[in-house]
């Protein structure tokens, strides 16, 4: 059962109490005037409480150790749940600190940062989910509160058409989940997910292609939040038009989500099944990748831009999970991925909202000569593409260098591992082609004018947190590799039967 | 925490790292002080070279009783590489005078740096540098070590730089002075990217050595690779233990200025005197002879490979480099470069040492010998180097027929100079010049190298010629009569006068210390070689094998204390008599026409950096040109629009589909689950 002092339920009281408070604050404040710092403030606080719990559990050894599986419950508390909840809220955490600018000149701020809250409450749970039903269910709560964020400018008719078509997709992409979850439970008599693993190993041979239906539908309803092709359509349309702060929280937050149930559901339930599938896998993180980044390669607007990266980084992440079953370090090469590119995207994104506050433009025309004018989110967004493009020795490079490392290890038994480096590779290099393009737009080009602008406190701070995240742990990078090798199940052979 | 074997503050040697680790903070620092006053700047870069300083203090006694810090922490976990801190005595001992002497320096900067612009950029580096000089002596790896060695050499390039406007007073070299087609002198940018240039060349020798290393040993550790040796059992085997060994040698060639890389050190001249003192005197070229000192004990230790090769390229290179230097510098005229030509000169007598104490019986003797001579250089240089900016600095001029007479006009800085370059020359007993060179001859002697007794010829050549230089240096700055240009100033109402106390007590400072370390000499060297035999027995089990002291006149060896004094002797007398008697009209060569050949082929510095301008700029610049008009002119730029063209093409392709049109993207998704279904069930 589900124990009142275990990670989740903690995190969950902390930030479920802030999230339903903030409203009710708002509901007993008679003055008209704007409450966005003292929200954006308590938010701030419950999330880095929260932040503290989930680390302080795990350092203290109190959690499960590494991807627990067990029948019993519908959610653990494991290390796996505990990384994923870390990047999550340090995703929120600069969202939340970063609207405190971004937000100011809006309206309903109470409901804006208790969604914020309540949705990273369901993320946070997806991560900790062990059966289906809990998993559903976190995935609603952190799927609803999002789109309503998107539709946030209710005037702005871009935001709102955003909104409209993360809504259809998303409304689809949940009942195509639900049906491949009632197809496994037809299939297995359990909504557990491990029960059901255990009992889809042992599947009588002719309703075998019956499960790897159902995983096949699994594969698109969560890929529709991590933005794999061909589910990806929507994405760039959604991240570009919602609010950026928002687009920072689909991009960096619920894009992670998918992973986490996407390890937890499809990779170690295909192992039961029929390890072939991770060919398919790896077709759909080539195409990912390449069409991610030859999206972003004309396009005229950063954030369009950055949506279609993030498109092509889901790629990458896919590459660990499509050599999972063959080489050791495929699942801790996601995972380390994971968090680097949570920090990486949302650094570039908040870049990108400090230029929309700022000076009101969002294409790269507008970023002609922004090193003069906004040095701090010039130099920020640079070490952030530059980051994501792969460039040594910035937290990306490392990431990539496993994850195209885990893919040519896998060689020794698989003939395809090595080309998914290879296509790796050349994606790095062809993202350069647009990541340059606007670094060269904010230092080489000459801008309207040199006049430096004034950069707001909030967003500068989380910036610099950005900055120094990715620069440390880009020389320094053991901490965040031990972690997330810690979460990881490791050898996933060894975790399930095998069919 | 790995490593186990730790003393220092908490355990865990933070002190060690804190010496290299300060000074990169205060550079950090520097630039938030832009702004600020020139005071402010100068006094915070000086607060934290003395916080580095007392830092290395605070480890001096574990390093004098002979005990070591090792400390390390995890680096790159995926190739099992450590960072760490090795303060063991050598370590230690050549940290302090590191940061000591840069102390020093630092506090004769402030003044010699007064009212120069862009000093933001000139304390960043210089504290820049002591960081990462620091981490060249205090790294337990030579990965780091490698960092450090970068570290330096850009600090080095963007201070002989400094002054990039290129002023014509800042030049080095007389203009006009061309052979085969190349300018002598030059510009301190050019100069700068000299000898970032020369660096490199050593550089990449130093990388391919350490990776070849680190291939068979996989560690760059220099603790694990003296714990274990079964790779230098598989590199012999395959004949590259010794090509690495040399090739790691090569690295130092480069920093230290040794033949055949040794042009760079000369135009490095053209940066801030300080500079000149602090790294181009003092301490970086010191970092090759560090090097070998590092690695040179652990290829001894693999005695049983049979390594004394390497050790003869060391000590031979050592003296081609110290004689080739030494007669250069004969017929230099500007005050700087003789200085630097000496230090090229000396190093090499360093080198020789180190190599000689690889081809004895006696590791220790050589091995003190050449850290003895470069703790007294580095004094007595660093000194001079001052001394000379605090001339520089009045005259106004590098050329020394520009200065002269200045004994009476500058009497402290006379004084202080002149000892120094007692030392310099090796005047018996008093100075610690002495001491170390004495040290040097008689491990030469002691050596059973068969080539040892031209080793020891060409030593005591150097010899004079070192006494010859230094006194006429000397003659001609502060001897005879007041020249032209300062008749001129004079009467332009510029008077000549002595620098202020806070440019001449750093090199005082350093000059006393130097002739102090002379007058307890003996007892100073025995106290050193005491450490290291308890050093390197324990360490690297090499343990002294001869006899020990041979128990002369307070030890030293007679043959070696007569060649010196008479080097001295014969080198001081004739400069004596040419250049502060004046009886002999030095001139007077050029009348002759062998000795002018001679003069000239010494002048144009043996003709050696002409070659290495043809063989490095003028021959591969016009393949450059050759390729860049052929290959990248017309096959690379034939495909680069190709594929600019096809990619915008397919990102075109995509654009296209995104419609924008909610049916189209469910048209796509439902095709999607259909593909992805079918390949499943294939």
């Amino acid at each position: 059962m589900v124990d009142i002092f275990s990670t989740p339920s903690l995190v969950t009281i902390v930030l479920g109490t802030v999230a339903l408070l903030i409203p009710v604050i708002d509901a007993l404040n008679k003055e008209k005037s704007s409450k966005n710092k003292v929200y954006s403030g308590i938010a701030f606080g419950s999330l880095v409480l929260a932040l503290v719990i989930v680390i302080a559990r795990i350092v203290s050894g109190e959690t499960l150790p590494a991807l627990s599986l067990s029948s019993d419950g519908v959610i653990t508390d494991d290390v796996f749940g505990g990384f994923f909840s870390i990047a999550f809220l340090i995703v929120s955490i600069m969202v939340t600190v970063s609207s405190w600018s971004y937000m100011k000149n809006k309206s309903n701020h109470a409901a804006y940062y208790s969604l914020i809250l309540l949705s990273s409450i369901g993320m946070i749970l997806i991560g900790y989910s062990t059966d289906f039903v809990m998993l559903l269910v976190s995935w609603e709560l952190m799927s609803i509160p999002t789109y309503a964020l998107a539709a946030f400018s209710k005037k702005d008719p871009i935001s709102n058409e955003s909104a409209v078509k993360y809504f259809l997709f998303g409304a689809l992409s949940t009942s195509i989940i639900i049906l491949a979850m009632g197809i496994v439970y037809g299939l297995t008599g359990t909504t557990n997910i491990y029960d059901s693993i255990v009992a889809l190993s042992e599947l009588k041979t002719e309703l075998i292609p019956f499960g790897l239906l159902a995983v096949g539908l699994f594969v698109a309803g969560f890929g529709f939040k991590m933005g794999l092709v061909p589910f990806h359509m929507w994405l760039p349309d959604t991240y570009s038009g919602a609010p950026t702060t928002v687009g920072t929280l689909l991009a960096a937050g619920t894009k992670k989500a998918g992973f986490a149930a996407a390890i937890r559901v499809i990779v170690i339930g295909l192992i039961a099944l029929n390890v072939q599938w991770a060919f398919v896998l790896a077709i759909i993180a080539i195409f990912t990748m390449t069409i991610g980044n030859l999206g972003a390669l004309t396009q005229r607007s950063v954030p369009r831009i950055l949506a279609y990266s993030s498109v092509a980084q889901a790629g990458y992440i896919l590459i660990g999970l499509a050599v999972a079953p063959f080489a050791a370090q495929g699942i801790d090469a996601s995972l380390f991925h994971v968090m680097n590119h949570a920090v990486m995207k949302s650094g570039a994104f908040i870049a990108a909202a400090a230029v929309i506050v700022v000076i009101s433009g969002y294409t790269l025309d507008k970023y002609k000569g922004l090193g003069y004018r906004m040095p701090i989110t010039a130099i920020v967004m640079t070490i952030s593409l530059l980051a994501l493009a792969g460039i040594p020795p910035l937290n990306g490079f490392w990431s990539k260098l496993l994850l195209f490392g885990s893919a040519i290890d896998s060689g020794q038994l698989i003939w395809w591992g090595p080309y998914l480096a290879i296509a790796g590779i050349l994606n790095s290099a062809l993202s350069l082609g647009y990541y340059a393009l606007i670094i060269r737009k904010m230092y080489l080009d000459e801008g309207e004018n040199r006049v430096r602008q004034k950069e707001p406190k909030s967003l500068v701070a989380v910036l610099i947190f950005a900055l120094g995240f990715m620069v440390i742990f880009g020389i320094w990078y053991g901490p965040i590799l031990d972690f997330a090798s810690m979460a990881s199940p490791g050898d996933l052979t060894q975790l399930v039967p095998v069919r | 925490m790995v490593g186990t074997e730790t003393i220092g503050f908490a355990g865990l040697g933070v002190n060690a790292w804190l010496i290299w680790m300060i000074p990169f903070i205060g550079a950090a620092l520097i630039p938030a002080l832009k702004n600020k006053s020139e005071r402010v700047k100068s006094y915070i870069a000086v607060g934290f070279s003395f916080l580095s300083a007392f830092f290395a203090l605070s480890i001096l006694p574990i390093g004098l009783a002979g005990n070591e810090i090792h400390s390390q922490i995890p680096w790159f976990s995926a190739l099992n590489l450590n960072a760490g801190v090795l303060a063991d005595p050598l370590g230690i001992i050549m940290s302090n005078l590191v940061a000591w002497i840069s102390a020093s320096i630092f506090v004769y900067s402030i003044s010699y740096m007064h009212g120069e612009r862009s000093l933001t950029r000139y304390w960043f580096f210089m504290l820049f540098f002591i960081g990462s000089m620091q981490l060249i002596v205090l790294s337990d790896n030579l990965l780091m070590v490698f960092f450090g060695w970068e570290g330096v050499g850009l600090a080095s390039f963007a201070l002989i730089g400094f002054w990039y406007t290129d002023r014509k007073k800042d030049y080095v070299g007389r203009e006009g002075h061309v052979v085969w087609g190349i300018p002598m002198w030059a510009s301190p940018t050019h100069s700068g990217i000299k000898a970032f240039l020369f660096n490199r060349v050593g550089d990449i020798m130093m990388l391919s050595g350490m990776f070849m290393i680190f291939a068979y040993a996989g560690t760059f550790g220099f603790k694990e690779l003296l714990s274990d040796q079964s790779w230098a059992q598989e590199m012999m085997q395959q004949n590259l233990l010794v090509p690495a060994a040399v090739l790691l040698f090569g690295g130092a060639i480069g920093k230290s200025a040794q033949f055949p890389l040794n042009e760079w050190l000369l135009e490095a001249m053209t940066g801030p005197t300080s500079v000149s003192a602090l790294i181009h005197a003092a301490t970086m070229v010191k970092a090759g002879v560090f090097l070998v000192a590092r690695i040179g004990p652990l290829f001894f230790a693999l005695a049983v490979f049979n390594v004394s090769l390497f050790f003869e390229v060391v000590a031979w290179v050592g003296a081609i480099t110290a004689f080739l230097l030494a007669t250069q510098a004969l017929v230099n005229q500007e005050i700087k470069k003789v200085l630097a030509y000496s230090t090229g000169s000396q190093i090499g007598y360093m080198m020789m040492a180190l190599g000689i104490a690889g081809l004895s019986t006696n590791f220790v003797d050589g091995y003190t010998a050449g850290f003895f001579h470069m703790i007294s250089h580095a004094l007595f240089k660093a000194s001079l180097f001052m001394a000379a900016g605090a001339i520089l600095h009045t005259v106004g001029s590098r050329f020394m027929y520009d200065m002269g007479g200045l004994r009476k006009n500058m009497k402290k800085t006379y004084i202080f100079m002149l000892l120094a370059s007692l030392s310099l020359a090796g005047a018996p007993l008093i100075t610690s010049g002495f001491w170390s060179k004495d040290a040097i001859f008689a491990s030469l002697l002691e050596s059973s190298y068969s080539l040892s007794p031209y080793l020891f010829t060409i030593a005591v050549v150097i010899a004079v010629m070192t006494a010859f230089y230094t006194f006429r240096m000397v003659g001609l700055v502060f001897f005879g009569k007041p020249s032209k240009n300062m008749a001129n100033m004079e009467s332009k109402g510029q008077r000549i006068h002595e620098v202020s106390k806070m440019m001449w007590i750093p090199f005082a400072i350093l000059a006393i210390s130097s002739i102090a370390i002379g007058f307890v000499g003996f007892a100073f060297e025995a106290q050193i070689h005491g450490l290291f035999a308890h050093y390197l027995s324990n360490t690297f089990g090499i343990s002294e094998r001869g006899e020990g002291d041979d128990g002369g006149f307070l030890g030293l060896n007679p043959i070696a204390a007569i060649s010196s004094v008479g080097a001295f002797g014969v080198g001081g007398y004739l400069g004596y008599l040419f250049y502060i008697q004046r009886k002999a009209d030095p001139e007077k060569i050029r009348e002759n026409v062998v000795s002018r050949a001679m003069w000239q082929f010494l002048h144009n510095r043996w003709y050696l950096n002409s070659l290495l301008y043809w063989i490095g700029v003028v021959i591969p610049l016009a393949f450059y040109r050759l390729t860049y008009k052929y290959f990248e002119g017309i096959f690379i730029n034939g495909i680069n629009p190709a594929l600019q063209y096809s990619m915008v093409f397919m990102s075109k392709v995509v654009k296209v589909t995104q419609t924008g049109n909610i049916q189209t993207y469910l048209y796509v998704f439902s095709a999607g689950i259909i593909v992805i279904a079918m390949l499943l069930l294939m």
